[in-house]
């Protein structure tokens, strides 16, 4: 038998998950172990690609056919999905979990991977769809009310913008007789600002994104881990392969990310509820993601690994009204993990998200460089707001606690074990003189964090601090026409 | 105007319709309806930009029946009917997925209107 070539590891690879789901219809009990083997292949193949052991790209069927990329801009993002669903996985492994969860879960992570290294636009609306479908039924999983009317609006708003992505595809279609990535920069404007209104709506951008906190905030603990970790970055992905391809999008994105990080800070800083402003403070990362597509990756990386450790934490928050916070104590398996996956995105040195950020400070050209440390005062201020709850001591017997919870989750555990080891990894990577100014500036950047905090908490009791309810139905659709509109005027 | 230009103008009135429909209709059903016009629209326009080459199907036909066939019969472009099979299939599973939720959703409100689904602002929030 002739050993196993890269292509066709590449391809059980992909495969894989979907294989998985199925045997765990079949076979339940097996179902959290199928999970975990397809994390930890997805796992394998983002180291492999790092280290190059795999080929670059690997074209199916000819020409017209299925183009995937499994190149380095793909591998952060891999890993990322491994880890998330990873720790969704451990963090319920005690629990049982509600009906088709983990089958669904694998078939999220297999559409996922394939966003990941899909770069034809076919390839891409059916991974992205597979993802939304997938998504959309965990949404669904608990079956209330609620969740059935955020499932019908997150699912309708991915679709319809799924349909102006199609039109973009059939555009560049006529134009270039090509679905590659690579075509659209020649395709014209209209095409591309039809692809963007998809994509951008997909990753939970500027106006077009304001589906998100509303679907993030209201999920399950475990789903909006999902959601908000890996779930929005799959938009993500093919605009920073389309950034590298079309240079007339190099402008438009920034300003957009940009746009996104201000609305989503503006938000999450008056925000009176916990699982709201940690959804609004996506919004606002997915913008600095995308303001620059070297640093983009680690980005994503950093932020997704800290933003799912907190929604996994937000199940166990005593209750979710920020205005009662300081009251309320947590225990200590509570409120250590919620400070190092919020003070990791904030950026405080010696976890991922300080290296994620100060990539972005050095790929950013002159002045702009210091727009992310800006908006990171803000994020600061966000997060200081969850850091004032006071600890639990530790006294009280544990017959007395109800649930059977172990005092520190698994799931949680892995995730803050990657910030803190993968931060170590850029740390001997990067070390030098220019990383202890970094870290000064970091230093800076939370005391002033803490400062414009301390300034916001006596106005949030006033009556006019608060911000329109952009979330109606029809302030979504609104919004999507508005950035489709302005795209199609802007983008030349 | 040749009715390449004049199909696809009226392919972008289907799908700015439905758009519209979207934004404006209060009731669920129509709001999904909608953008079912969308999606039909889109259809349409992956059969237009595969008709550019001729109107045939690209079909296998049977060796027997080849040789008495006429070969000059200009051929419809294969790559856009395949493609839009594949979007069509997707977004009738959606269409399905989409109507079960509304069937659960209309016990709640058989109006199926919007503003009995969706909360006002401040409640929305801060109870699990």
């Amino acid at each position: 038998m002739a050993p196993l070539s890269g292509e066709s590891l590449l391809i059980g690879w992909l495969l894989l998950p979907f294989m998985a789901a199925f045997l765990a219809a079949l076979l339940p009990p097996l179902a959290r172990w199928l999970a975990l083997a397809c994390c930890l292949a997805t796992a394998a193949v983002a180291a492999a690609i790092q280290a190059g052991a795999l080929p670059a790209s690997l074209h199916l069927l000819g020409p017209y056919g299925v183009a995937l990329q499994p190149d380095a801009l793909a591998a952060p993002f891999l890993l990322l999905n491994a880890l998330v669903s990873g720790a969704v996985v451990l963090d319920g492994w005690r629990r049982p979990m509600p009906g088709p969860f983990l089958l669904l879960l694998m078939v999220l992570h297999g559409g996922l991977a394939s966003a990941f290294v899909a770069v034809d636009l076919i390839s891409l609306y059916v991974t992205l769809e597979v993802v939304g479908i997938s998504a959309f039924l965990l949404i669904l999983i608990t079956r209330s009310e609620r969740s059935l009317w955020l499932a019908l609006r997150y699912l309708l708003i991915s679709n319809t913008v799924m349909t102006f992505y199609l039109v973009g595809a059939a555009v560049v279609y006529l134009e270039q007789g090509s679905f590659q990535l690579a075509a659209v920069g020649a395709a014209g404007a209209a095409a591309l600002a039809l692809l963007l209104v998809g994509l951008l709506t997909k990753a939970g951008l500027f106006l077009s994104g304001l589906w998100l906190p509303r679907t993030h905030a209201e999920a399950p603990a475990e789903v909006s881990a999902l959601l908000s970790g890996v779930v929005v970055v799959a938009g993500i992905v093919p605009l920073l392969r389309l950034a590298g391809a079309v240079p007339a999008l190099a402008e438009v994105l920034p300003v957009i990310g940009v746009a996104s990080a201000g609305l989503g800070l503006l938000f999450a800083l008056v925000e009176a509820d916990a699982k709201r402003l940690l959804a609004w403070s996506t919004l606002s990362q997915m913008g600095l993601v995308v303001l620059a597509p070297v640093a983009g990756g680690l980005y994503a990386l950093g932020h997704g690994l800290a933003k799912a450790a907190l929604f996994l934490l937000a199940r166990r928050f005593p209750g979710r009204d920020l205005a009662g916070w300081t009251g309320r104590p947590l225990a200590a398996g509570l409120l250590v993990p919620l400070w190092i996956a919020s003070l990791s995105i904030v950026g405080v040195p010696p976890l991922l998200g300080f290296f994620a950020k100060s990539g972005l400070d050095r790929a950013l050209p002159g002045p702009s460089g210091l727009l992310p440390s800006l908006l990171s005062v803000g994020t600061a201020a966000v997060f200081a707001r969850l850091w004032s709850a006071p600890l639990q001591p530790a006294a009280l017997p544990p017959s007395a606690s109800v649930q059977a919870d172990p005092a520190w989750s698994p799931g949680v555990v892995l995730l803050l074990a990657a910030l803190v080891l993968l931060g170590a990894g850029e740390a001997s990577r990067s070390w030098g003189p220019a990383l202890a100014a970094e870290a000064a500036k970091a230093g800076l950047v939370l005391a002033a964090g803490m400062g414009l905090h301390r300034l916001l908490q006596p106005l949030r009791r006033s009556p006019w601090f608060r911000l329109p309810d952009l979330e109606g139905f029809p302030d979504l659709i609104g919004g999507i026409g508005v950035v489709g509109a302005g795209l199609l005027v802007w983008v030349r | 105007m040749d009715a390449f230009r004049l199909l696809a103008l009226l392919i972008l009135v289907a799908l700015l319709v439905g758009f519209v429909g979207l934004l404006l209709r209060r009731n669920l059903f129509l709001k999904v309806m909608a953008m079912d016009v969308m999606g039909s629209a889109v259809v349409a326009l992956f059969v237009l930009v595969a008709a550019r080459t001729g109107l045939q199907s690209p079909i296998l036909l049977a060796p027997a029946a080849a040789e008495t066939a006429t070969t000059s019969v200009p051929l419809a472009d294969p790559i856009p009917q395949a493609v839009i099979l594949t979007a069509i299939v997707i977004g009738l599973s959606i269409q399905a997925l989409l109507l079960v939720v509304i069937t659960r959703l209309s016990r709640v409100d058989p109006s199926l209107d919007l503003d009995s689904f969706e909360m006002g602002s401040g409640a929305a929030g801060g109870r699990r």
